[in-house]
C-alpha cells in the first residue's frame, strides 16, 4: 500500500468520524408517572430522525427494570409516526408527510415511590439529518468537499427557510388588515345597533301608552 | 484537501487532519418546544473549555383569551461545578451567549413563576473553533481548518437567528389571532347586551304601567 492509498482511506476515516462526532443530545429528566413533550417543527417532506434513550448512570451494571420509557410520535393532525411502548432505547425515522409541528412524548409508568430517570434524545430534522457517511462512503470525496457540500446545504436550507418566513409574514399582513377591516365594520355596525335598538324601544313604547291611552 | 502519493510527510499531514476534523465538531439542537409548567431543565454536555455556547429562547403563550399577556418565565444556565454562568429573570424570549467556564454538563432551566402552563421554544447551540491547544505536540494547525470551522460558526449563527425569528414571528401570530377572536368575541357580546339590556328596560316600564302595580299612581 502505498502512500496516497493510506492517505485517502485515513481521509475518508477521518471524515466519517467527523460525521459521528457532530451530532450531539439533549437530556432532560423524566419523572415516573408524568410525561414530557417535545416538538419540533418539521419541514413538508423532509428527512426526519430520532433516537432515544434511558441513560445509564451505572456503567456496566443493566438498567433496572422500572427505567422503561413509552414513546409517541405524531404530527400536528394527529397521525401517529412512531410508538413503542416500555423501551429503554430506540430510533425512528421518517418522512415527514404533514408540514408543522411534530410531539414526541415521553411517558414513564408510574412506580412508588416516584423516581427520576434521565432521558438522551436526539432528533435531527432536515440537512442535520442526512446520511453523510454514506455519501463519504460512496465516492472518493475528500473531507474537506464533503464539509462544503454541508454548507452548500444548510446555506439552501436557510435560504428556502427565508422564503418559509417572508410567505407567514405576508399571511400575517393580511390577518391584520382583514382584522382592522373588520374592527372598523363591527364598530359601525354598533352604532347601527344601537341606534336601531333605541328606535324599537321607543316605537314599542309609544304603541305601548298609545294603547294604555296615556298618550 | 489532497494527499499526494510518494512523499513522506503526506501521511503526518492526514493525521494532523484527522484529528482538526475531530476537533471541528459543532454540536447543537434543534429549535424544541417544551411546556413549561413550574421548572423545566435541559442538558447539553459542552466538549471544550472556552467554547461559545449561543441561543435563543421565545414564550409562546398558551390561550390567553382573557388575560393580558403572560408576564414571562426566568431562565439559568449552570455549570457542571453548580455556579450560575447565565441568568435572565421575566423575560418572554432572548438570546444568550456565553463562554463556557469548563467543559462537562451544563444544565439550562425555565422557570414559571405563575400557575399557567407556557410553551418554550428554544435553541442552543455549542461551537467550537479549533486552536492549537487542541492539537498533539508535533501537530500544526491548517488555517484552512479553523477558516472552515468559523464559516460553520457563521453559518449556524445565521440559523439560530433565523430559529428565533420564526418563533417570535409563530407568537406574534398567536397575539394577533387572539386579538381577532377578541374582537369578534367582545363586540358581537356587546350587541347581544345591548339588546339584553334595552329589552329589560322596556319591561320594566311595562311593569310600571301595569294594572297590578300602580294604575292610579302615574
Amino acid at each position: 500500500m502505498n502512500f496516497k492509498e493510506r492517505g485517502d482511506i485515513i481521509v475518508v476515516l477521518s471524515a466519517i468520524l467527523l460525521i459521528l462526532r457532530s451530532v450531539e443530545s439533549i437530556r432532560f429528566d423524566l419523572e415516573t408517572g408524568h410525561t414530557k413533550c417535545i416538538a419540533e417543527d418539521i419541514k413538508l417532506n423532509s428527512m426526519t430522525v430520532g433516537k432515544y434513550q434511558v441513560v445509564n448512570y451505572n456503567e456496566g451494571l443493566p438498567l433496572p427494570d422500572s427505567h422503561k420509557i413509552t414513546i409517541r410520535v405524531t404530527s400536528s393532525y394527529g397521525n401517529n409516526y412512531h410508538y413503542a411502548e416500555n423501551v429503554a432505547w430506540g430510533h425512528f425515522a421518517f418522512q415527514a408527510a404533514d408540514a408543522g409541528d411534530y410531539m414526541a412524548c415521553f411517558f414513564a409508568a408510574d412506580t412508588k415511590p416516584s423516581s427520576f430517570m434521565t432521558v438522551d434524545f436526539e432528533w435531527k430534522s432536515g440537512v442535520a439529518a442526512k446520511d453523510w457517511s454514506n455519501i463519504a462512503k460512496k465516492g472518493s470525496v475528500t473531507a474537506m468537499e464533503l464539509e462544503l457540500q454541508r454548507m452548500y446545504d444548510t446555506v439552501q436550507a436557510i435560504h428556502d427557510e427565508i422564503y418559509y418566513l417572508r410567505e407567514r409574514e405576508k399571511e400575517m399582513q393580511q390577518l391584520n388588515i382583514s382584522t382592522n377591516s373588520k374592527m372598523a365594520w363591527l364598530s359601525f355596525l354598533s352604532l347601527l345597533v344601537s341606534l336601531s335598538v333605541t328606535g324599537l324601544q321607543l316605537r314599542h313604547l309609544k304603541s305601548f301608552f298609545q294603547k294604555k291611552k296615556l298618550i | 484537501m489532497e494527499t499526494t502519493g510518494g512523499n513522506p510527510r503526506c501521511g503526518g499531514a492526514a493525521y494532523a487532519l484527522l484529528g482538526l476534523l475531530l476537533l471541528t465538531t459543532l454540536t447543537h439542537i434543534s429549535a424544541l418546544s417544551v411546556t413549561v409548567n413550574d421548572v423545566e431543565c435541559i442538558y447539553e454536555y459542552v466538549l471544550y473549555e472556552g467554547d461559545t455556547v449561543s441561543g435563543n429562547f421565545v414564550v409562546v403563550d398558551h390561550d390567553i383569551f382573557w388575560s393580558s399577556d403572560h408576564p414571562g418565565i426566568d431562565f439559568t444556565v449552570t455549570s457542571p461545578a453548580g455556579n450560575i454562568v447565565h441568568t435572565l429573570k421575566g423575560t418572554s424570549g432572548d438570546k444568550f451567549e456565553f463562554k463556557a467556564p469548563r467543559s462537562g454538563m451544563y444544565k439550562f432551566c425555565f422557570h414559571n413563576p405563575y400557575s399557567t402552563p407556557e410553551t418554550v421554544s428554544f435553541y442552543i447551540h455549542v461551537g467550537h473553533i479549533p486552536t492549537e491547544h487542541d492539537l498533539a505536540k508535533d501537530e500544526h494547525l491548517d488555517p484552512i481548518n479553523v477558516k472552515l470551522a468559523e464559516l460553520k460558526e457563521a453559518l449556524e449563527s445565521v440559523t439560530a437567528e433565523q430559529k428565533y425569528l420564526k418563533a417570535r414571528d409563530s407568537r406574534h401570530r398567536h397575539t394577533n389571532e387572539s386579538t381577532r377572536r377578541r374582537v369578534i368575541f367582545y363586540t358581537v357580546g356587546e350587541y347581544l347586551l345591548l339588546a339584553l339590556v334595552s329589552g329589560l328596560q322596556v319591561v320594566y316600564i311595562r311593569r310600571l304601567f301595569s294594572k297590578s302595580v300602580a294604575y292610579n299612581r302615574v
